[in-house]
């Protein structure tokens, strides 16, 4: 640690300093839960919440989220029912892991696909696993993101979904995250998941968020952890309450020849942020992460990736493609580290921006950073409006201009779309996302 | 059909066309030649509604109406069809269903329904086999990665589609080898008939072998120098165009 003297908790600090207290007192957590919470808020305190110019939050502005008075979600509220079935995904309705307001709902979720493939284990349970337990102390000690502190700090209802050796069940598993809002004042939940892909299995998975009403602050810990040979093809949609914050890192852990293919689509909200940390870990690793923002009136929606290259021979792959209409706002800060050693890595990176107000903002960050020389990296970041010729040849074919807008718009999006591996994700992102596109 | 009188056109301030005055009847072709820079496309791109382009004197009427009071939708669908020197590429925009939808807007516009894919599928197989593309062009993205010459057959496919009143044909030979230059010209000249006009630009009088016009113009530096019957296309081949920059200059 640097020798910098710490400070003092700020007004902001001390209000989720409080309402931790009054987690503990509620809810302590469990077993082996405990210690890693309290290590998780002393990385809290000592990271702080960021200042304007934080490195990791150069363009989302977080002043407003936290001098909210937030209260923890309590109870255990089921979402209406019509609702709930709504928010699952043609072909899920027998792999669907269901979490409300963080909590894992064993009587809302079914898995009767995948028996035989998925165990679910609350994470108190799981921690008997030392790997595991080394693994979460590791995260825990090494955090440098003061929001997913914040959600190890309230550790208690953690899941862990295992997936086994060799499973490859038909089924993609959806991992649905509903937050119930509430009439009353802003609530926090904070999910935390941990997903382990065994040896050579090969699973879909999709994290859905939505929100049954306003008022939310959903601060999500999702886990990926990928064992040899092992082949997940995921997708993150977010689609909250307009007024929610969404906040999600997720870390992705990749052994030997593992592969971990995303695709993510941002409907935007008040804030999102999206935090990914990928970790290459063992020859043969490749990832890939594309992900579509559609963005609109105060929309906003960004992306914070860090791909850390720790092998020889891996790759990786990222492309973002963001429309922003309005006020809407979208980054993406992203940063591949290619690790000393690390020979014949591959990697690549486009992030794409389409503007079509200029009140909309857009910032693009792409970094790399190299300590291997036998390496092949390029990046690049466009923004651009939408292309007049291309709009004078449409209407030359007697297509208006609404339609022509239209359809440049939304094949600018399609593209990360059609890399979805679900169809029924594909199609229904192609139904709602894109519908923000038609004026 | 198309009346253009005394026409000044052009962009952020220059004059580009410099009265331009052309008369065109149903049934008859027009070839408009000249050099590089002299303002060919212009005239096209003027004809065709571009938004950067625009008229400061003179006027153009179109079957009776204004055209320049209309814009490049309401041209199309009036019957103007532009093939373009450079077509645009549109990457993502699959083109068999590009083109339906452009045809689908122009019945729509005559008051007629919309044709399913499956009735549209047969008139574009029909379309592609006359002018020899592959069936695989249909599931492509819009000219995106053709070649030149893939490109302006893909230009004609459309005019085969929308069966335009006025095609301007804008150096649909350039690109092409003699081979696709016989098969694009066949394909343009089925889509003649007594109802309907072309106005075809070319560099070169190679493309006039093909498609006969019954009228040649010479455009220099904004305006139609010269004008004759199919001939002068012959003429104007042996002597070149330098004569037109010493005698303009
Ligand atoms: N988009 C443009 N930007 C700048 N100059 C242009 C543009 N389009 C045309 N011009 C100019 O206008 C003149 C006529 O061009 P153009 O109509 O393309 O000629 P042609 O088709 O006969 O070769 C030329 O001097 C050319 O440089
Ligand atoms: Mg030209």
């Amino acid at each position: 640690m640097s020798g910098s003297v710490k400070e003092a908790p700020g007004q902001a600090e001390s209000l989720f300093l409080e309402l931790h207290k009054k987690f503990i007192k509620d809810t302590p957590p469990s077993g082996g839960l405990r210690p890693l919470a309290e290590a998780a808020l002393k990385r809290f305190e000592t990271l702080g919440f960021p200042h304007r110019k934080h490195e990791m939050y150069t363009f989302v502005g977080t002043q407003d989220l936290v001098a909210q008075p937030f209260t923890l979600s309590g109870g255990d509220p089921t979402p209406d029912g019509d609702f709930l079935r709504s928010q699952i995904l043609p072909g899920c309705e027998k792999s669907v892991v269901v979490l409300v307001d963080g909590r894992y709902r064993a009587d809302l979720s079914d898995t009767s696909a995948l028996a035989g493939d998925l165990a679910i284990v609350h994470l108190a349970e799981a921690l008997a696993d030392s790997d595991l337990q080394k693994y979460f102390k590791q995260v825990v000690d090494e955090e440098n993101d003061v929001f997913a502190a914040l959600n190890a700090a309230f550790l208690t209802e953690g899941v862990q979904l295992a997936l086994k050796q060799k499973a490859a069940p038909e089924a993609p598993l959806q991992i649905l995250c509903v937050s119930s809002g509430s009439a009353a004042g802003p609530v926090l939940n904070q999910p935390r998941v941990l997903i382990q892909v065994g040896p050579l299995a090969e699973v879909k998975l999709i994290t859905s968020f939505c929100g049954e009403r306003p008022n939310y602050f959903v601060n999500a810990t999702m886990d990926i952890l990928v064992e040899e040979g092992g082949q997940v093809a995921c997708s993150q949609v977010q689609r909250d309450a307009l007024d929610a914050w969404n906040f999600c890192k997720t870390r992705i852990s990749l052994a030997s020849d593992s592969r971990c293919f995303s695709v993510g689509a941002y409907y935007g909200s008040r804030l999102v942020r999206h935090h990914c940390d990928a970790r290459l870990k063992a020859p043969g690793a490749e990832f890939a992460l594309n992900a579509v923002s559609v963005l609109g009136g105060q929309e906003q929606a960004h992306q914070f990736v860090r791909i850390h290259h720790e092998a020889p021979h891996t790759t990786s792959h990222q492309l973002f493609k963001n429309i922003v209409d309005g006020k809407g706002r979208t980054s993406v800060d992203g940063t591949v580290i290619v690790c000393a050693g690390a020979q014949l890595t591959h990697s690549d990176q486009l992030i794409n921006n389409l503007m079509l107000s200029d009140e909309a903002r857009v910032d693009n960050k792409p970094n790399l950073m190299i300590f291997a020389d036998d390496v092949k990296c390029t990046h690049g970041a466009t923004v651009g409006q939408v292309d007049p010729d291309q709009m004078f040849y449409l209407k030359t074919r007697g297509l208006s201009e609404k339609t022509a807008k239209e359809l440049l718009t939304k094949s600018f999006a399609e593209s990360v779309i059609d890399t979805v591996r679900f169809p029924a994700l594909a199609a229904e992102l192609k139904r709602s996302l894109l519908k923000k596109l038609e004026a | 059909m198309l009346e253009i009188k005394d026409l000044h056109a052009g962009f952020d301030g220059a004059e580009i066309l410099q009265g331009i005055s052309l008369s065109v009847k149903a049934g008859e072709v027009h070839a408009i030649m000249g050099p590089n820079g002299s303002g060919k496309s212009t005239l096209a791109k003027v004809l065709a509604g571009h938004p950067s382009y625009e008229a400061t004197a003179g006027g153009v009427m179109y079957g009776g109406r204004n055209l320049l009071d209309m814009d490049a939708e309401q041209r199309a669908l009036e019957g103007i069809f532009l093939g373009f020197q450079y077509p645009v590429e549109i990457p993502g925009v699959n083109n068999a269903e590009f083109l339906r939808m452009a045809y689908n807007a122009k019945r729509v516009h005559n008051g007629e329904d919309e044709l399913d894919p499956l009735d549209f599928d047969e008139i574009l197989n029909e379309k592609m086999s006359w002018l020899g593309m592959e069936v695989k062009y249909k599931n492509r993205s819009l000219n995106d990665g053709f070649s030149g010459g893939e490109k302006k057959k893909n230009e004609i496919l459309q005019m085969a589609i929308l069966q335009p009143k006025l095609a301007v044909l804008d150096e649909t030979d350039s690109g092409l080898d003699i081979d696709a230059l016989r098969v694009v010209a066949g394909g343009v000249n089925k889509l003649r008939s007594p109802d309907n006009a072309l106005i075809l630009i070319t560099h070169y009088q190679r493309l006039l072998e093909y498609i006969q016009p019954d009228f040649v113009h010479v455009l220099s530096r904004g305006k139609i120098v010269k004008s004759g019957e199919k001939g002068l296309a012959l003429e104007l081949e042996a002597m070149g165009y330098d004569w037109l920059t010493t005698t303009n200059a």
